[in-house]
């Protein structure tokens, strides 16, 4: 266990599930934050790919450890945006990491789609690029000059 | 200086480059296609594309950490602090191989005829010492040699050669936007970007997987690095790296003899060259200038005008996202830009403000994106009982236009050096300051409402106009400015130092004036056009040697 993962004991997690289920909560047929995972095995994931978040996770946390969850993170967003920003990158990086949850939004990950060449293309489909052809040049042109077209 | 210089270790080269990004790669392979012996000095390294995550799970999560934008935050050893504490804009660069086209968007923009006549045209700031017509020949080259896609014939441009690879697709949302353009009669036309959407010279085609902006995991990406760099490296250019210039060597002629560097051990070295080119961008450059001060020069090497540092333009940026009930695939697609719109470029003066912006239409990105107060706003922060709901609306089903605006030139927005802070090679780091005007504040609020019609008339039922902030500043213009008065000028028309004649600026910092234009297409091709000036005048060009 890196030292970054040590620092996360029982108490941490408690208190990052609490304020990690009031930013994702449950509903629409999707598991809240804690449910998918983000305060036990995602967060190790995050940590790992991002151990930079680890110091300021930790101090956010230790702050909010045996208050109102509720009022901490009102408290949190308004007084300290930069350490709610790594919380929330956190929360939400880690939720997003779960495969269920990807595909429970259909989303399948920055795909490689290659460009088919279209035939005509598509700036030429239904008129598209002929109306604007047909407006004319916009351009003022260099001083001196005419509009060449 | 002779194209044949001996070759060897200690070698005096004809040519030192400072900074292997856009304008020096430019530079460089010209230079050695002319049988030039170069030397370029770079402070970063080769990007490490395996770093580019784009495939995996983790790539939001991981692309903020390895291809951070904002130097202060990503603190690497390349970097240099860029004190930011008095200006409203951050300025954002990648310091290594490539430089700032590692990460750039690839939107590739020509500047409009009226951008180099705003004083003749407009009544404001300055006229470029040349017109569209005679930079039009090295766009066209520069567009072939970097690899371009896009399509010829854009109503606002003159008449000409395009880019030589057809475009990338519309995509669902291009094909939107510029139907509702049509039917309000405004301009639009096919994105032009430095991507390859075929295979050409070392690039692959592109695979939409829209992570320009956190390095190309496909080698599709027209960055220098990719593209011009080997080619250089292959005709014989020595590009040293983690090779951090400190100031520039002046003899007691006048002329600069090289350039003192740090290497990454922290040993000095001199390298010595015939004439010298700054490429550091239009922050680097007028540090290093202001840093190699002499007593004959003691405002700044080359500042007998006054102007190294001043007029610093950086874009102040806007984005305004619509949400469509159509799923429109936007986390795919170029990143990049599908369209562009240049229908509100041109000064108007009903509309309380001079000179204007272009739009180009992007994806949104992946669900870690949707959770961003930028583009979204804290208003409409997403998280509590909303989430999924709110997820569900954005995620696949929005479109942004991101908007270039073109600030003017203003002495008191400016680089200085830091007094206190310095890079970890002891040299004095650099400091903006810059606030935006009351012109930029109203243009940029004329061009997010008219983008918001944008979107509405392409069908989106809702918009957001993205809140401003400060880490928008891509593009770093202006600092050593170029025109043909000496005495309002830090370089001539063709680039070079008034006060120093065998030193150049290809970078950025020449623009007499900003345009509302992604820049690179045009610090490209003023630096081709510079170099092959060089070129050809280097019988009679007056060198240390
Ligand atoms: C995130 C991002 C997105 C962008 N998107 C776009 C876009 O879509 N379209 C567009 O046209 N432009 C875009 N840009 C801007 C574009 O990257 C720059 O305009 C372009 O790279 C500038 O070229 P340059 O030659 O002036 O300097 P740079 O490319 O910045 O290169 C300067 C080089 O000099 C080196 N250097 C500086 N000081 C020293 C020194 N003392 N010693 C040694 N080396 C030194 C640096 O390390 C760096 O590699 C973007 C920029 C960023 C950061
Ligand atoms: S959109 Fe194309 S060019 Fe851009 S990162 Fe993806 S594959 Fe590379």
């Amino acid at each position: 266990m890196t030292s970054a993962l040590a620092r996360f004991d029982p108490g941490r997690r408690a208190a990052l599930e609490a304020v990690a289920n009031l930013l994702i909560p449950s509903g629409d047929g999707m598991p809240s934050a804690s449910e998918a995972g983000v305060a036990g095995r995602w967060l190790d994931e995050v940590l790992r790919l991002r151990p930079d978040f680890g110091p300021p996770l930790a101090a956010v946390l230790d702050g909010l450890i045996g208050t109102d969850p509720e009022v901490a993170l009102a408290r949190l967003r308004s007084t300290d945006p930069a350490g709610f920003g790594v919380l929330a990158e956190v929360v939400a990086g880690g939720y997003f990491l779960n495969p269920k949850v990807r595909s429970a939004i259909n989303y399948p990950g920055q795909q490689s789609v290659a460009i088919v060449p279209e035939q005509p293309p598509d700036y030429e489909q239904d008129g598209l690029i002929a109306s604007v052809i047909a407006r004319g040049p916009i351009y003022r042109p260099t001083p001196g000059r005419k509009r060449d077209r | 200086m002779s194209p044949t210089a001996e070759k060897g270790p200690d070698r005096i080269p004809d040519v030192l480059i400072v900074g292997a990004g856009a304008s020096g790669a430019v530079a460089a392979k010209r230079l050695a296609e002319g049988g030039f012996d170069v030397v370029c000095l770079e402070q970063g390294g080769w990007p490490d594309y395996k770093k580019a995550r784009a495939p995996f799970p983790d790539y939001e999560l991981t692309s903020g950490r390895d291809w951070a934008w904002d130097p202060n935050a990503r603190q690497v050893p390349a970097d240099y602090p860029v004190d930011d504490s008095e200006s409203d804009i951050t300025a954002l660069m990648w310091n290594g191989v490539g430089g700032g086209t590692v990460v750039f968007a690839a939107q590739w923009q020509r500047n409009m005829p009226s951008d180099f006549q705003v004083r003749s045209l407009d009544g404001i700031a300055d006229d470029w010492p040349f017109t569209y017509e005679d930079l039009e020949p090295y766009y066209v080259r520069v567009e072939r040699d970097w690899g371009v896609s896009g399509l010829a014939g854009d109503t606002a441009f003159p008449g000409g050669d395009g880019p030589p690879m057809p475009p990338v697709p519309l995509g669902r949302m291009g094909r939107r936007v510029a139907k509702a353009h049509n039917d309000l009669g405004w301009h639009w036309w096919p994105g032009p970007n430095a991507i390859a959407t075929q295979r050409y010279g070392r690039l692959n085609p592109c695979t939409q997987r829209a992570t320009c902006l956190w390095g190309c995991s496909e080698g599709a990406k027209a960055s220098v690095d990719r593209t011009y760099w080997p080619v250089a490296v292959e005709r014989g250019v020595t590009l040293l790296t983690g090779a951090r210039v400190k100031r520039l060597i002046v003899g007691s002629d006048g002329l600069v003899t090289g350039a003192l560097y740090v290497d990454r051990d922290g040993n000095e070295h001199v390298q010595q060259a015939a004439v010298t080119i700054l490429a550091c961008n239009g922050i680097g450059t007028p540090r290093l200038l202001l840093l190699s001060a002499t007593s004959a020069q003691p405002h700044g090497l080359g500042n007998s005008s006054g102007l190294v540092g001043k007029r610093l333009m950086m874009h102040p940026f806007g984005t305004v996202v619509g949400l469509f009930d159509d799923d429109l695939d936007s986390w795919q697609g170029a990143w990049g830009q599908h369209i562009h719109s240049l229908e509100f470029y041109e000064t108007d003066p009903s509309r309380g403000f001079v000179r204007g912006a272009k739009w180009g239409l992007q994806p949104t990105g992946g669900p870690l994106s949707m959770t961003h107060s930028y583009p979204w706003g804290e208003e409409n922060a997403i998280w509590g009982p909303a989430f999924h709901q709110q997820l569900r609306k954005r995620l696949g089903r929005s479109a942004m236009w991101g908007i270039i605006a073109e600030d003017l030139p203003e002495e008191s927005n400016r680089v200085v050096l830091d007094p206190v802070k310095k890079d970890d090679s002891g040299i004095p780091a650099a400091r903006i300051q810059y606030r935006m005007s009351e012109n930029s504040r109203r243009l940029m609020a004329f061009h997010q409402e008219r983008a918001k019609e944008s979107l509405e008339a392409a069908g989106a039922y809702e918009t957001v106009i993205a809140p401003f902030i400060r880490a928008t500043g891509w593009h770093l213009l202006g600092t050593a400015m170029m025109g043909s008065d000496p005495s309002r000028s830090v370089v001539d028309p063709w680039g070079r130092v008034y006060d120093v004649p065998n030193l150049y600026i290809f970078d950025g910092s020449t623009w007499p004036t900003s345009a509302g234009m992604n820049p690179t297409a045009t610090i490209a091709a003023v630096a081709l056009r510079g170099v092959d000036h060089l070129i050809a005048e280097r019988r009679d060009a007056r060198t240390s040697s």
